[in-house]
């Protein structure tokens, strides 16, 4: 009889204590008791989960995510596009976060495994992914996370004196050059920081614009991921640009591109880079983009105080994964097959 | 399938007739009024000089371009024939195809036998049977399981005409046959014709090759998109059509048994006017 | 010998060459036991290694992924392949031309643009973004390359004339593929999932999807099989072919049918993989000479040991990473056919 109890108040109490979570895609996954064994293919998971302190329950993820530190240490099981099946099963995961583009979702679904695709792009995103994971981690107080985000976006905006603020900014997300618009997560930081992003929101988050256009809307202020920034000064008409003839062109490197690319815990210190570049003084050289056009190979160059450039991974091109962004790179070219 | 033909097996004295007003390609009117009907169990070769329309002709009689006229086939509309029929009476061997590089001389000969096989079977004894024959009858036995491409220029037309002489058609249209072929291999080219045409099977060859041209039991002279003259090889009409379709500068002469066409310098034109 | 002897005596018929026969019936042997080998070290490599086989039998996440992961993986790359194998030398007797390949009729640029319009309107709250849900990008990428080959053949207006086919599917091509550049310009988040479709990607083949190529491949290996004798007819020539009797435009609306489908289905499941198509013909006929009837199943069989060596491969090259497996097949094929030409011309050089 006490055993019976015993199962039926067992029993009641999983009842009780399952719960749905409703991923990105709108498909509901049910847990009986919260995941302990985590795998996550989006770096910007990776990070969050380590933020609200499920960082241990972590036991694979993938190539791209390298923040915190102990994550490399982990077994890498492919990238977001093309995650590998076997790894990822073999890794036992109780659950596996996910960008909603990827396709490995419904192959791990059907192979038995769970999977929440989550993918922020949004400000407001970051703070509903965070309670998400809040909620599927079981985590207590993951709100916190999202208040000190706020919190250090906002330090960072305050720590700008007024006279910098208002200043017109072109961000240039990749190569095309695509630019961010002010509905993208990085425009938004732009905007609270104070800076007017001379993309409209008509143009959608990140548009494919003229160069021509860039050079008529004149910014004050250019910041560039480190693939397209090296050049920038070359293209045509865009040495007379008040932004580069006043040196007021910020070229990030690999690292500094991860934060910024990345919409999760590491949003204040992207805005600190943000903050960091509209107050360096013109001559200093961090930001020496004429300097850096001349030189053909500036990557890994010690005497900018550049930090080296990481060992190239396969498929470079896919550094920036989160899909939600354009990556640094080129438009692969060609057609394929025809 | 026998290799001697009876008679009885042909329905119509004629076994090729067109009658058309014009044959056009693209713009250009290749032939003009033509009105012909080539007998049975003879052997016709088409002269003329180039580019006045002799493998158009010949193609128009094969069925494989369109006329303003009607292409009889033993006496029927060729458009009546059911494809499969048709192929099993006609064969048809082209200029200068290209092609089957890759097969063997063996299967390259086999697909003679595609009219005679049935949609998924595979060949016949009497299908192996004809392609032996063909082979060996052009001379080609020994290189059967040789690569098409492998094979010199001469080898090469010597296959093609086998499966050609594979498909054992009544009626067999040739285009240029013996382009690359040697003196003894035209007389081997040679004896096949006679002996078709012995068992009663119709042949008609555009030939450039006066000599061998005269050979044939009638000659057929095309000139500018017309029908010159059409007689036996061996009158002397023929022979004197034959040299005004050259503008004279040919000459037929009897060497032996046989007749030949030599051309004629301008002295011994001026001599022979 | 003289004429009478050759026309009235019978001969014995001589048999039928024997040597490229048997080379053919070795090859099919060949490329089966290849074949079974392939699909044993399929199951024995990838990301765990092999303890995964020998633990098997008592641990299920092993035996889930030996049987569920693996295995049809390995088929799968296996019968991706063979469909490509078909359609490439479908093609090339088509077109009568050694470099033709699956993809020349506009199938990879129609797929190209289903799948960029489908991740599109993936993430769109878009009221046709359930439907493209419901069919996948599998069916998106089918549904685009039949559409691709469909728009080829409006164009060239029938299949009766082979230059036009190639031109009108260069045309589409390049049309089908500025209007994927404009997509991904619009929304330029697909070009990553793109990129993944268009390395080709073995990795997410199931059960499933083995069966729906399986279930395609065979029915199309045999029409192509059965309507083979056309494109023997065509390679001595149009005039030749039609004065057989064959039936040209039946049979070539067949084969382009077989082509597109083959195609399809391969490119739906696995990318788009290059070079299997081109190359598979190419090593048949390098070893065995056969009418076109034997050779679309050779080439079926080669491209699928091919595709499948591949997968292996990529699995096994940089473990417990992998490599895309159109990069491979390249490497491999090319390879080989680099080798076949340095072979040939040294031997016709010596000749």
């Amino acid at each position: 009889m006490k055993r019976w109890l015993c199962a039926v108040l067992i029993a009641v109490g999983l009842g009780v204590h399952a719960y749905e979570v409703v991923d990105d895609r709108g498909v509901a996954v049910r847990f009986d008791t919260p995941p302990q064994r985590v795998v996550s293919v989006l770096p910007s998971l990776t990070e969050t989960t380590c933020a609200i302190g499920a960082c241990a329950r972590l036991v694979g993820v993938d190539r791209y995510s390298n923040w915190p530190p102990e994550v490399q240490k982990l077994p890498q099981v492919g990238g977001g596009l093309d995650p590998a099946i076997e790894a990822i099963v073999a890794l036992k995961p109780d659950v596996v976060l996910m960008a909603t583009s990827s396709r490995g979702a419904e192959r791990l679904r059907a192979l038995g495994v769970k999977v929440v695709a989550l993918e922020p792009k949004t400000g407001a995103d970051v703070k509903r992914v965070i309670g998400k994971l809040g909620q599927l981690l079981a985590v207590p107080d993951a709100g916190r996370v999202a208040r000190d985000i706020e919190a250090g976006v906002a330090a960072a905006a305050q720590s700008l004196p007024p006279a910098l603020r208002g200043q017109r900014v072109y961000f240039e997300a990749s190569a095309g050059p695509h630019a961010a618009g002010p509905q993208s997560f990085i425009g938004e930081m732009l905007h609270a920081l104070g800076l007017v992003n001379v993309v409209g929101p008509e143009l959608g988050p990140f548009p494919k614009i003229n160069p021509e256009w860039v050079v008529r809307a004149d910014p004050d202020l250019i910041m560039a991921g480190e693939r397209s920034g090296g050049e920038i000064a070359r293209r045509p008409g865009w040495g007379n640009l008040r932004a580069v003839r006043s040196q007021r062109v910020c070229v990030f490197n690999a690292q500094e591109v991860d934060i910024l690319v990345r919409p999760g815990p590491r949003m204040p210190e992207a805005a600190r880079l943000m903050a960091a570049c509209i107050t360096r003084p013109p001559e200093s050289p961090a930001a020496p983009s004429p300097r850096r056009g001349d030189n053909a190979g500036g990557r890994g160059d010690p005497g900018h105080g550049v930090l080296a450039w990481p060992a190239p991974r396969p498929f470079e091109h896919e550094r920036a994964c989160c899909a939600a962004l354009s990556v640094f790179a080129p438009p692969p070219s060609g057609r394929g097959q025809g | 399938m026998t290799h001697a033909r009876t008679p009885t097996h042909f329905v119509h004295p004629a076994a090729l007739g067109l009658q058309s007003a014009a044959t056009r390609i693209g713009k250009a009117r290749i032939l003009g009024d033509i009105d012909l009907r080539l007998p049975a169990g003879r052997w016709t070769a088409i002269v003329g000089p180039n580019g006045a329309g002799k493998s158009t002709l010949l193609r128009v009689l094969a069925g494989l371009l369109p006329t303003d006229g009607a292409v009889q086939l033993h006496g029927r509309p060729l458009a009546d024939w059911p494809p499969r029929e048709r192929a099993r009476q006609l064969a048809w061997l082209g200029q200068g195809e290209a092609g089957a590089e890759d097969l063997i001389a063996y299967d390259v000969v086999l697909l003679g036998r595609l009219p005679h096989r049935a949609w998924l079977a595979p060949p016949s004894a009497a299908d192996h049977a004809a392609v032996q024959r063909a082979l060996a009858d052009m001379q080609v036995a020994h290189l059967q399981a040789r690569r098409l491409g492998d094979l010199s220029g001469g080898e090469r037309q010597r296959v093609l005409l086998a499966r050609a002489l594979a498909v054992q058609a009544p009626v067999l249209l040739m285009d240029e046959p013996l382009a690359h072929l040697d003196p003894p291999h035209q007389a081997d080219w040679l004896a096949s014709v006679r002996a078709l045409v012995a068992a009663g099977g119709t042949v008609v060859s555009v030939l450039h090759e006066l000599g061998m041209a005269l050979q044939a039991d009638d000659l057929l002279i095309v000139r500018a998109g017309r029908i010159a003259h059409h007689g036996p090889c061996g009158s002397a009409a023929t022979h004197a059509a034959l040299q005004a379709a050259f503008d004279g500068r040919i000459g037929v002469h009897q060497v032996h048994d046989h007749w030949v066409a030599l051309p004629r310098t301008p002295e011994e034109r001026t001599h022979a006017d | 010998m003289t004429t009478a002897d050759r026309t009235i005596a019978h001969h014995t018929p001589r048999p039928t060459p024997a040597a490229p026969r048997s080379r053919a019936a070795v090859l099919v042997t060949g490329l089966l036991a290849l074949s079974l080998l392939a699909a044993v070290v399929g199951a024995s490599v990838g990301s765990t290694g092999f303890e995964s086989l020998l633990r098997a039998a008592r641990d299920p996440v092993a035996w889930q992924i030996v049987t569920d992961i693996r295995l049809p993986r390995t088929l799968g790359a296996w019968l991706a392949g063979a469909l490509l194998g078909l359609a490439g030398a479908v093609a090339q007797g088509l077109f009568r031309n050694p470099l033709a390949d699956p993809f020349l009729l506009g199938s990879a640029s129609g797929a190209m643009l289903a799948v960029a319009v489908a991740l599109a309107l993936w993430g769109a709250p878009v009221a046709a973004a359930s439907w493209v849900a419901k069919l996948g990008l599998t069916g998106a990428a089918f549904v685009g390359a039949l559409g691709g080959v469909l728009l080829t053949l409006l164009l060239a207006q029938g299949v009766q004339h082979t230059l036009r086919l190639l031109l009108a599917g260069v045309v589409v091509g390049y049309v089908l593929g500025a209007v994927k550049d404009l997509v991904t310009l619009a929304a330029p988040d697909v070009l990553t999932g793109m990129l993944s479709f268009m390395l080709g990607n073995t990795g997410l083949i199931g059960w499933d999807a083995c069966g729906v190529m399986a279930a395609v491949l065979v029915p199309l290996a045999l029409l192509a099989w059965a309507s083979a004798r056309v494109l023997d007819g065509l390679s001595l020539g149009e005039a030749t072919a039609h004065s057989l009797g064959l039936p040209l435009a039946p049979l070539r609306a067949t084969l382009i049918g077989v082509l597109a489908l083959a195609t399809g289905t391969a490119v739906a499941q696995a990318g788009l993989i290059g070079f299997v198509g081109l190359a598979a013909p190419h090593l048949v006929r390098g070893l065995a000479r056969v009418t076109h009837g034997p050779l679309v199943l050779l080439s079926a069989l080669a491209g699928g040991l091919l595709l499948a060596s591949a997968d292996i491969l990529s699995r096994v090259l940089i473990a417990p990473q992998e490599l895309p497996v159109g990069v491979l097949t390249a490497v491999l094929g090319g390879s080989y056919l680099l080798w076949l030409m340095y072979v040939r011309t040294r031997r016709g050089g010596q000749r």
